[in-house]
């Protein structure tokens, strides 16, 4: 757990958001840490999604702050965001199945070619880089020639975020990455956002799975119900049964470390 | 945690490729497989019918036969990769091949010249089209439907009260009348394999400087060997008569151009990735718009280079260039074509290759059921059940490769 002397890579500060006459967020404040996995959890419509739209700048706030690094920054749209440094990985992946990994990873991105050779894809390079990606992240398992529509759950998953980090971000958000997967498929997964804040990324994770990933994966769980951030926990120091209970509203304390 | 991942830090990425079974290589590296296949049995199949089909003068009919639809089918796949369809591309044909004769008899403008302008008017018709979809977000086989015959239409104007341009004489016959043969035939064929090598051979050099997997046999001396072996018997079969004909090199040009543009460029990339999930594609900060509207524009464009060359081969233009009213056969065959070869009627997946495959199935035949004595009504049926059951093969294929949603 970094300590308070460390300045957050992220911080959000009272914000608001309202669709129409529903309100989706009220006054959330989050600090996220280099080298650190935060979960974000939470019941069906407790603003989980919202949250992490507006920290992509796919939504905008009504209200509230965001500082990137201690400077004040207006997150205007998705490349605003991920000009910053924050990428997502949104739960629908966006791969596309017909592209082999290297595709995939580098898509709208690639390295090219003068125009004279029609920007030409410079596979080779893009290959070695996207392989070296992959090692770095441990995933070496993972066919890089392959279509990725041939491939299982959790290496889909695995490769849209080996994507995300492709150009080093320093913020990633991960929205439900082990809802669709097996047991096995999860845990690796787990140790890959683990291999991620390991290099020094903060990384935001919702997910629903409290017992088996978020407990064992993550190093602070905040806790939303209602769009309100009701609590957080060290995930060390806390149960399942506690984090579910912050989550449907039996148990209404302020915990935490920090 | 025991995943193959964490134990396989060191492997090759090449090793794990070779868990991919033989359904899923019949999908991508192997997809030209069972057209080949098709092709070569026909082929068996019509030499022991025709003591006529194996000859050079039958074979130089065939392949010539097979380049108008090819061309159109091969400007086809560019709007089929992105998920959409041009029905418009006979009428496309059609109008074009009737300026181009305008200009040149009416205004009597130099050939090349012409031929330029009607070739630039398809890819404005196609950019057009395009953009009418992109922009409305309307069906593009519903919209090009509607331009199809707005060209129809435009066509009987252009047309003289006779209904009829000649182009005998005209200078515009001499493309497709032009054969090269002897040394310069030769001369093509080593430079067009010389600049094949290259490709291949850059591919390779970039991948051994990247430290990756590169073997020489696999990417330059197979491919070469079956290119080069292809071009060779097409050339040792023609040379019998007159030598390569011109449309059938134009043709091989254009297959080679469109075959590196969908294959190695961004651009080609772009449009698998749009075809399989567009909103993926916009996500990664692809400008899918003008994609799409690039790919419409190249099927215009080739579309009215093909209807160019059928003018030129037959001599003039007519109500029933380009197919006649609706786009008759020339439509439906290019389509058959692209779709036989393996080119997806919903985006995403099929090569250019697929596409020449397709055609020589199609003008086979025809040709072969032509020298049989087989009426044409049943040409229709064994082109139509072959369409049928190129499709179901497609989609078998698809079944075994597994998990492809594409």
């Amino acid at each position: 757990m970094p300590s308070d002397a460390i300045q957050p890579i992220l911080s959000l500060r009272g914000i608001h958001k309202s669709f129409g006459g529903v309100q989706a967020l009220t006054d959330v404040s989050l600090d996220l840490y280099s080298g650190e996995v935060v979960a974000l959890v939470g019941d069906n419509g407790a603003g989980k999604t919202t949250l992490i739209k507006s920290m992509a700048g796919v939504i905008r706030a009504d209200k509230g702050q965001f500082f990137f690094e201690g400077n004040e920054v207006t997150l205007s749209g998705p490349a605003a965001a991920s000009d910053l440094g924050i990428q997502t990985v949104y739960q629908d992946l966006a791969l596309c199945n017909n592209l082999d990994a290297v595709q995939n990873i580098f898509l709208g991105r690639e390295l090219t070619g003068p125009w004279w050779s029609g920007f030409r894809v410079r596979r080779a390079d893009c290959e070695r880089k996207a392989h070296e990606v992959l090692q770095r992240l441990r995933l070496s398992g993972i066919s890089l020639t392959r279509n990725v529509g041939a491939m299982s759950g959790g290496q889909r998953q695995n490769i849209a975020i080996a994507r995300s980090i492709l150009w080093q971000p320093k913020v990633v958000l991960l929205d439900e990455p082990t809802a669709a997967l097996s047991h096995t498929a999860a845990e690796a997964v787990g140790k890959l956002i683990r291999e991620l804040a390991s290099h020094g990324l903060a990384v935001l994770v919702i997910s629903h799975d409290i017992h088996q990933f978020v407990i064992d994966v993550t190093d602070r769980i905040e806790v939303l119900r209602l769009g309100r951030k009701v609590a957080s926990f060290a995930s060390k120091q806390v149960t399942g049964e506690q984090v579910v209970s912050a989550m449907v509203g039996g148990n209404e304390e302020p915990a935490g470390a920090r | 945690m025991e995943t193959p991942s964490t134990t396989q830090d060191s492997a090759h990425p090449a090793a794990v490729d070779q868990r991919r079974s033989f359904g899923e290589r019949l999908s991508s590296d192997l997809r030209l497989l069972p057209v080949a296949a098709g092709l070569i049995v026909l082929f068996v199949f019509f030499a022991t019918q025709s003591d006529v089909f194996l000859t050079s003068r039958n074979l130089n009919n065939l392949l010539v036969q097979s380049t108008v639809t090819g061309i159109v089918a091969l400007g086809l796949v560019f709007v089929l990769l992105v998920g959409e369809i041009d029905l418009s591309v006979a009428a496309t044909s059609g109008v074009a091949s009737v300026l181009m004769s305008k200009l040149v008899i009416d205004a009597g403008m130099p050939v090349p010249a012409a031929v330029a302008l009607g070739t630039l008017s398809g890819v404005v018709i196609g950019a057009a089209s395009g953009r009418w979809v992109t922009l409305m977000g309307v069906p593009s086989f519903v919209v090009t439907l509607g331009v199809g015959l707005v060209l129809n239409g435009i066509q009987l104007v252009l047309l003289p009260r006779t209904g009829r341009y000649n182009l005998l004489n005209s200078g515009v016959e001499k493309i497709a009348a032009t054969n090269i043969a002897g040394a310069s035939a030769w001369a093509l064929l080593i430079i067009g394999l010389i600049l094949f090598a290259a490709v291949r051979l850059s591919t390779l050099a970039a991948r051994r400087r990247a430290g990756l997997t590169a073997s020489a046999v696999q990417i330059i001396v197979l491919p070469l060997v079956i290119v080069g072996g292809l071009g060779t018997a097409t050339l040792l079969i023609l040379a019998q008569r007159n030598g390569l004909p011109m449309p059938l090199i134009l043709y091989i040009g254009i297959l080679g151009v469109t075959g590196y543009v969908t294959t190695e460029t961004r651009f080609g990339l772009y449009l698998y990735a749009i075809g399989n999930n567009i909103e993926a594609a916009r996500r990664s900060g692809i400008k899918v718009e003008r994609i799409k509207i690039t790919a419409f524009a190249i099927t215009g464009g080739l579309s009215a280079f093909a209807g160019i060359l059928a003018a030129s081969r037959i001599l003039g233009v007519s109500v029933s260039s380009g197919g006649g009213i609706g786009g008759g056969a020339l439509l439906l065959e290019s389509i058959a074509a692209a779709v036989i070869g393996g080119v997806s009627l919903f985006g995403g997946r099929g090569r250019v290759t697929g596409a020449l495959f397709g055609a020589l199935i199609i003008a086979t035949v025809s040709n072969g059921l032509n020298l049989m004595g087989v009426a044409n009504e049943a040409r229709l049926i064994v082109t139509g059940l072959l369409l049928v059951i190129a499709v179901s093969v497609d989609r078998t294929i698809e079944k075994l490769a597994g998990g492809a949603q594409g």
